[in-house]
Formats: structure tokens, sequence, C-alpha cells
């Protein structure tokens, strides 16, 4: 045989054995992960498209039915009450993420203010409280904002709300769960962008005679722009298919997107309903995905594996 | 001059912060020693709550069930994801990027979609099979199927950043792949082997939603139980769990930073 | 030359402390076979267009010191992975003391390689590290206890042994590497680029005992630069290599002094290689001026080495004789190198400082060559 027969039939040998090697290793994980979440994803988007049956189960034929009844076309004519759920959801995403945006903001620039010795435990301090169990907290809140607390009782002389009413169940109180259980997911990416502020910028600013504001706006919060992105991805995507907090501190009276699924597949029997509000929170996902993606290649990232 | 009195404000707003972030522990851990079980004020100190969680059996079997479902999930997670981390690793000059996707996957989707995948997923393969009761079993599938990819990547970066040519070495040193798996790559790894099972292990403790939807009569959790305790009307033996929990937190949060520590010490030693 | 000086200092004196242990370790060593080494068209191609090897052929003598040299890119690192069975060659057979090793993977074959990045394993102990081939090749832990106390004291670690990797320097890693290779007492010792990360002092040092550890023991080691000098100190034989052929084979003096090619010649050292226009018999017209060889020439071009030229003051007409103006003098103390301006060329010489006036920029002097010094080369 020729030399570049023989060279190229020993390197296709190594080549099948590298392949055997990965799929040995890579198999587990990946087959797993397919059988175990991708199909039952895949399954469970097919739901949305099937008509409700007995005890909510699925069943054909298929139809758009959870469709038109996520937007609150059913039996008795239109019922906007699902659609008042989804505008619900998108409203307290993005109040929360707002609020977030403005308390994290200015706190990550003082962490970076501070010395460095302290540094890493003022973050420590920050993100503690989001190592404690969600239902943990939420309960919490519940504790203060309940008829009768301190918190409540101030709220009702100043006319917020009627007598015995507690701050929650309430819209209010979904948000300000919202908040607290995002804040540090804000806090971390605006302090590392902070951390890598180039203050020769602002200085050139200041140096050009712009005052403290407009120095703020021209050559800080550009280049903090990065960072807060990636935070309101990493809160409104999430914020947005929030099942807990809503659950505990809205009661029935702010539900959200998520408890709105979540019943569909418990006491409220309808599956295909269900299911369509669970591709809506899918395709928040992805368009956050997309967004942290081109918000990482402005930032100049590559394809790499990072943790 | 300004300056000043913009970091005074700051300051205050961080002391402010920090009040509104510790408030809602800080009253569970005081109610906890409540001596009435009333929600509304503090009559005096008691430990009468934990020692009510001490007799309740639903509690200590939500507690036992957390931790076989904890103990049970990170092993199974932790082999499956030290082969695909290492996998990844070896093969990172090929194109994988649908391998990357896969991993990631757990991660970004939202615990409630996870959640409710999963149950309609095993109540159909009951109806179809008979098998997969929900219970702890599906549960453990459930939280190995989001704890592989932290694993992995846990795994992966630390066989990056190992010098590949210790690879070489050992095979020069007439250890066979077996023996290389033993004697060189697991030890390397330990302390990333050691970091994912103690993250796999926290991330299951601390799951709700994907546990309540794949959980079974029998098999409720502690987060589990907690909820449905909430769910029924407060009751003062939840203050008493919620801050055994939130102390296991401090605890956590008190150990990794003497670790970061230990670390800068011994990483100024060696430079 | 200092170098030379410090190195034989420190050989004399290592000689010295250890000829009683020398006498001890021989005796309870025993002779372990080193191994010859043959190579027959070695080929390795990565890719479609990156070939490493191109058909090498190589035999390299039981016991010898043989360094495979070259620039970075000449394969002399693939060439020496494939002995190792750290990499596979495409094509062609290589044998080891005779036997048939092309399909033998790294772990079983009798051959240990020195890393350039030392590949110290950093979750085991000095100790440990030292021990760990004897145990892959399941050596009982009081035989490896006795085998690593024999390596330590030869290659003198004294207190090393005991201490961390990340507490070591490089030359110590150095050291710990070469014995971890030799504990397991390989018929072949292959050794990368060892030396290129430690500091110029250091290196000669270990040079030296790179050298006196190879002749004590007797073993072949194959030795892989880019350095020149290097290769020149410790080798018995060198072979030079580029773009994936070898283009020279032979002892230092013979590479040195009478290169083949342009490529050898250059790499060896300074050069002063110039065009051959016509010849006739062993007369040379040159670029340089007109030549008179010893005996007869090949090829297109002429070396001659800066070391080997006399410098006489002013023009004087003689056979080999080319006059010209110093252009730029480099006064290094113990020999001085000067840039020569001889009819438009250029020509570099060194001459050795003998206390006697040496030239200046501007002086005219004429260069002088022997003709024994001459050799032709093609390119």
């Amino acid at each position: 045989m020729s030399t570049n027969t023989i060279a190229v039939m020993g390197r296709s040998q190594g080549m099948v054995r590298e392949a055997r090697h990965l799929l040995f290793t890579v198999a587990p994980g990946a087959l797993w992960i397919v059988i175990f979440l991708v199909l039952p994803s895949l399954y469970l988007m097919a739901v949305a498209f099937m008509t409700n049956g007995p005890y909510g189960l699925p069943q054909m034929p298929l139809s758009l039915n959870s469709f038109k009844q996520l937007a609150g076309v059913g039996f008795l004519g239109w019922s906007p009450g699902n659609l008042y759920t989804l505008l619900r959801s998108l409203w307290q995403t993005l109040v929360a993420t707002g609020l977030v945006v403005l308390v994290a903001y200015p706190l990550a620039y003082y962490i970076t203010t501070c010395r460095a010795k302290w540094r890493p435990i003022m973050l420590l301090l920050v993100v503690v409280p989001s190592w404690t169990n969600q239902v943990i907290r939420t309960f919490g809140w519940m504790n203060l904002l309940a008829p009768g607390t301190p918190l409540s009782n101030a709220a009702e002389v100043l006319g917020f709300i009627s007598p015995n009413m507690g701050l929650y169940p309430s819209n209010f109180a979904v948000t300000l769960g919202l908040v607290y259980n995002f804040l540090p997911f804000m806090v971390l990416p605006l302090y590392a962008a902070f951390e890598k502020l180039d203050t020769a910028q602002v200085e050139a600013a200041q140096d050009l005679y712009a005052k403290p504001t407009r120095a703020f706006w021209h050559a800080v919060f550009p280049q903090t722009l990065p960072g807060l992105l990636a935070g309101i991805v990493l809160v409104a995507i999430p914020a947005f298919g929030m099942y807990v907090i809503p659950e505990l501190l809205g009661g029935g009276k702010a539900m959200m997107l998520g408890n709105l699924v979540a019943t569909q597949f418990s006491g409220g029997s309808n599956w295909p309903l269900g299911a369509a509000g669970a591709i809506l929170m899918l395709i928040a996902t992805f368009i956050g995905l997309f967004a942290m993606r081109r918000i990482g290649k402005r930032l100049g990232g590559g394809e790499e594996v990072v943790i | 001059m300004r300056k000043r009195t913009l970091k005074r404000g700051l300051t205050a707003f961080w002391w402010i912060t920090l009040v509104f972030l510790y408030l809602p522990l800080a009253v569970v851990v005081l109610f906890s020693f409540n001596a009435s079980n009333s929600a509304a004020s503090m009559t005096g100190l008691s430990l009468r709550w934990y020692h009510q969680l001490l007799g309740n059996e639903q509690i200590m079997t939500a507690f036992g069930n957390t931790l076989v479902l904890a103990i049970c999930s990170s092993v199974i997670a932790l082999v499956i994801g030290c082969l695909i981390g290492y996998g990844m690793y070896r093969h990172r000059h090929r194109k994988l990027g649908w391998l990357i996707v896969l991993i990631y996957l757990p991660i970004v989707l939202p615990d409630i979609v996870f959640g409710i995948s999963e149950m309609a997923f095993f109540v159909q393969f009951h109806r179809l099979t008979g098998l997969l009761q929900p219970g702890l079993g599906t549960m453990i599938i459930a939280h190995v199927t989001f704890q592989i990819p932290f694993v992995a990547l846990i795994v992966y970066s630390r066989f990056v950043g190992l010098d590949p040519t210790l690879f070489e070495a050992a095979k020069d040193l007439y250890a066979t792949p077996v023996k290389r798996v033993v004697h060189f790559m697991l030890p390397t790894i330990k302390p990333a082997l050691i970091s994912a099972f103690f993250l796999s292990f926290t991330l299951s403790v601390d799951d709700f939603v994907i546990s309540f939807f794949t959980a079974g009569p029998e098999s409720a959790t502690l987060p589990i139980y907690i909820w449905g305790a909430i769910k029924k009307g407060v009751s003062p033996e939840i203050n008493a769990i919620a801050t055994l929990m939130i102390g296991a937190v401090a605890i956590a949060a008190a150990i990794s930073l003497l670790f970061s520590r230990k670390n800068q010490h011994s990483r100024k030693r060696q430079s | 030359m200092t170098d030379l000086t410090n190195a034989v200092n420190t050989t004399e004196r290592l000689d010295r402390e250890e000829t009683r242990v020398a006498a001890a370790d021989a005796a309870a060593r025993g002779k372990r076979g080193a191994s010859s080494i043959r190579m027959q068209g070695l080929r390795k191609q990565f890719g479609r267009d990156a070939i490493a090897l191109a058909g090498v052929d190589l035999d390299i003598h039981a016991g010898e010191f043989f360094t495979l040299l070259g620039p970075s890119g000449c394969g002399k690192t693939t060439l020496l992975r494939i002995l190792a069975g750290l990499e596979e060659a495409d094509d062609g057979q290589l044998t080891i003391g005779g036997k048939d090793v092309i399909d033998t993977p790294p772990h079983q074959r009798s051959v240990n390689t020195v890393f350039q990045s030392y590949a110290l394993f950093p979750h085991l102990s000095v100790r440990e590290n030292l021990a760990f081939g004897l145990k892959m090749r399941g050596v009982a832990a009081k035989a490896r206890e006795a085998k690593v106390a024999e390596i330590a004291r030869f290659i003198q670690l004294g207190d090393l042994v005991d201490r961390r990797i990340d507490q070591l320097s490089g030359g110590q890693r150095q050291r710990i590497a070469l014995a971890r290779a030799l504990v397991c007492e390989p018929d072949v010792l292959l050794l990368d680029e060892p030396l290129s990360a430690l500091d110029a002092g250091l290196r000669s040092q270990l040079q030296v005992e790179l050298l006196r550890v190879q002749k004590r023991l007797g073993m072949t080691f194959v030795f892989v630069t880019h350095d020149q000098d290097e290769a020149m100190v410790m080798s018995d034989r060198i072979a030079v290599l580029d773009d994936g052929h070898i283009q020279q084979v032979g002892p230092p003096q013979e590479v040195y002094e009478r290169p083949v090619n342009a490529f050898v010649a250059r790499f060896m050292g300074h050069g002063n290689l110039y065009r051959i226009h016509r010849r006739d018999g062993s007369r040379l017209s040159t670029e340089i001026g007109t030549l008179q060889m010893d005996g007869d020439s090949q090829g297109e071009l002429v070396l001659m080495r800066p070391e080997t030229l006399d410098l006489k003051p002013g023009h004087v007409e003689g056979p080999n004789h080319l006059p010209g103006t110093i252009t730029e003098r480099l006064y290094r103390g113990s020999h001085a190198e000067f840039r020569i301006n001889i009819a438009d060329t250029t020509l570099q010489a060194t001459v050795n400082n003998r206390g006697r006036r040496l030239p200046n920029v501007g002086d005219e002097v004429t260069v002088v060559v022997a003709p024994e010094d001459l050799v032709t080369l093609s390119e």
C-alpha cells in the first residue's frame, strides 16, 4: 500500500478510538439530559397544542384553543382574567427590575469606594440572604407585612391601605418580594463593571469642564452599561417566570404567569392552557439568552464555556 | 463638599439596604424563640418550638427525605457530571456547540417550566408503564438533571487549569489508562469534586419548585413541608425550622469566607 | 570562556566528592542495558498542510548523548514524542534495543521523558513524585523507598525530597524531574528542552550535571534543544533538523567545522558565507575575493568561521589575503568581534585578546584565512 494510505489508516484507527472515548464520557450525561429534560419539555410544548380532557389531561385532537384561552377567549366569550395575569407579569417584571436597578446601582458603586479589604465581606453580606431558601425568605416578608405588624400599621396610618388589610397579599408585596429576591443578582455584575471602570475617562470628562451629572452620564454610565444589561437580563427573565413569591405574597389577587401555569396542573386542571403559558415563558427565556449573547459579543467575549 | 455628602448619603443607603436585606430573616429568627404563638408580638423567650420540632414526625420525615434526596442525587450527578466534564475537556478541540447548549439547558430553563415538564412527563410515563410513581425516585431524577451541568462545568474548568503535559507524564511513567484515572486524574481534581458535590447538595436542599412538582405523597422535603404549613396557616414551628436553615446558610457563608482567606494566603506564599 | 572554566571546576569538585559514592553506586546498580535506537522513514503530518516529519532515518548508538537540534517548528520535539510514544507516527519503523516499538503505547515502553515544563504532579509530594513510575510498575513499597533514596543520593537532592512541589524553584524542579525519570532505570532517557526555562548561570551548571549523570550511568540520552551552544557542550553526536528533514548528523566538531549546507552553517554559529562565482580546481573566485582552498571543493558557497581569521594591520598582499576596512568593533574582554568591509561585502572576524593592540574602527586591515579553514557547502 502507498505510504499515504498507511498514514490515513493509522490516523483513522486513532480517530475511531477517540470517538469511542468521546461517546463513553459524554453520552451518559447527554442522554440523561435529553431523556429527562429535552423530551419532557418537548412533550410539554406539544401538550399546548392539544385539547383539554378529563382531569385536565391532554388529548387529541390538536387545536389552538389553549392559546385562545390564554388571550381570554373562552366558552363564555371573552374573559380577560388570563390576559390580566399576563399583563401583570410583564408589569411586575418591569417595575421590579427597574427598582432593583435603582437600588443596586448606587450600592455597587458604594462598595467599590470602600477599602479593598472590606469589599469581599460586603459582597458576601449582600449575597448571603439569597442563599437562604426562597420559601423561607418570602415567609419572612409575610411575617413583616401581615395585618397588625408595625409596617402594616404605619401604612394604615398613612392611608395606603384599609384597616386590618395588611400589606400582603397585594401587588405591592409581590413587587417587594421580587426586589428582595433579585437584588443580589444585579449587584454582582454591576460591581464587576464598576471595578473595571476606567477612571481616566471620568477625569478626562472633569478636566473638560463637565459638571458631575454630565461626567457621570458620559463617562461612567456607558462603561457600566454592559454589566447593567447583563444584570437586567439575569433579573427580568427569571422574574417573569416566578412562582413562589407571587403565590405567597400575592394570594389570588396578584397572580403572575407562573401561578397561572401551575394552577392548570393541579386544581385548575387544564394542562394545555398551562403548557401554553409555559411556552410563553420559554419564549421569554430565549429572548433573554439571545440578549445575553449579544451583550457578551459587545464585550468582546468568545464562545468559551465560562462558569 | 459635595463629595462628602454623597459619600455620607451612600453609606446611609448601604446600611438601610442591609437592614432591608436582613430584616425578614431576623424577624423569623426572633419569633422562633417567641414564648407564645403570636405572629404579631414577642411575649418572651423560649425554645418550645424547637422541642416541638423534634417531636413532629412529619418534619423529621421531611428532613430525612431532604437528606436522602440531596445525597443520592449529588452522588449520581457527581459521577455523570464528572464524566461529561472530562469528556468536554478531552475533546475541547472539536465542535461540540450542541453539547454546550445541552449542558446549559437545565440551568437556563425557568424552574417552573422545568418542574412542570418533569411532572407531566412522569405522570404520563406512569400511566403508560406503571413505573416511576411520583416519589423520591422521580425527585432524584429531576434533581440530578439540574445538578449535572454544575458538576460538569466545575470539573471542566478544573481540567482546563491543569498543565496538559501532566497527562503525558503519567503515561510516560507507566500508568495504564485505568491507573491514570485512579492515581492521577481523580486525586488531582479532588478539590473540584468536593466543591461540585457541595454545590449539588446545596442546590438540592434549597430547591422547592422542582421538588414540589415531582414529589409524591410520602416524599415531602423540608421546603415542601414548610410550604404546606404556610398555606395551611401560620404555625410557629415554621419559624424554628426556618431559623435552623438560615443558621446552616450562615455557617456555610462563614466557611466559604475562611476558605477564600486560606486560599489567598497560600497563593501569596507560592508567589 | 568563563562558563567553560566554571563547568570544569564544578565537575572536578563534584567528582572528588563523589568518588566514594560512585564506586558503591556502580556496583549496586549493575550494568543496565542502555539501548540503541533505529528510526526508518518516520513520517508525521498534522492536518492537511503541516508536515512535521518528512521521512526521518536515524541511528542512535547505545550509551551516547545524542542531541536533536534545530529551530522551533523543525520537528525535533515531534520526533522525541514519537520516541516516547506520546505521538503516533503516520508511517515508518522504530526499534529501541532491537525491539519494534512503533505500536507500543507509552506506558509500556521502557523509555522515560524529562518534560520542558517538568510536569511534576502537584497533588503529590516530591517523594511520591519520584516513586510514581515505580508504583505504576507494581514495585513494592519497601523497594520503592530504597530506590527513591538511591536516586536522591545520586542526584544529590538532599532535603528536597521532603518538600512539597510548590515550594521548589525552577532548577530544583528540573532535578526532581530528572530523578523521577531516572529512578525507573529506562533503556533510553528523553529530554525535551529541559533547561530552556532556566537562567544562564543555572543552565550551565545543570548542563554539566546532566552530562555527568549520563556518563556515570552510560545510559542513552536523547536531548532536544534549539540552542547550538548547549548541543555542542553536551553531545556525543548532533542531528540538525529543519522543516521535518535531517540536515546533518555528526559529532559537534564535525557539524560546526564542516557543515554540509548553509542552513547548518548558519545555525551552528556565526557564518561568513559567500557565493562562489567560478571554480578553477581548488582556486575559488568569490564575491569577497579570490581564495585558495585545500583540496577539492563542492557546492556553491564557501564558509569562513570568524575565529579562524587573522587580522594584519594595513593592506598586505598575499594568497588568501583580503584587504578591507573595519566598520564595527565589539570588545568583549577575552575577545573582540569585528565587522570588516571587503570589496563592498561584510565579513565578521573574531580575534582573541592576546594583550596586543586591537584594531579600531576605520583602520585598514588585511584578513588572512588558512586554506584548510575554508569549507565549501551547498545551499
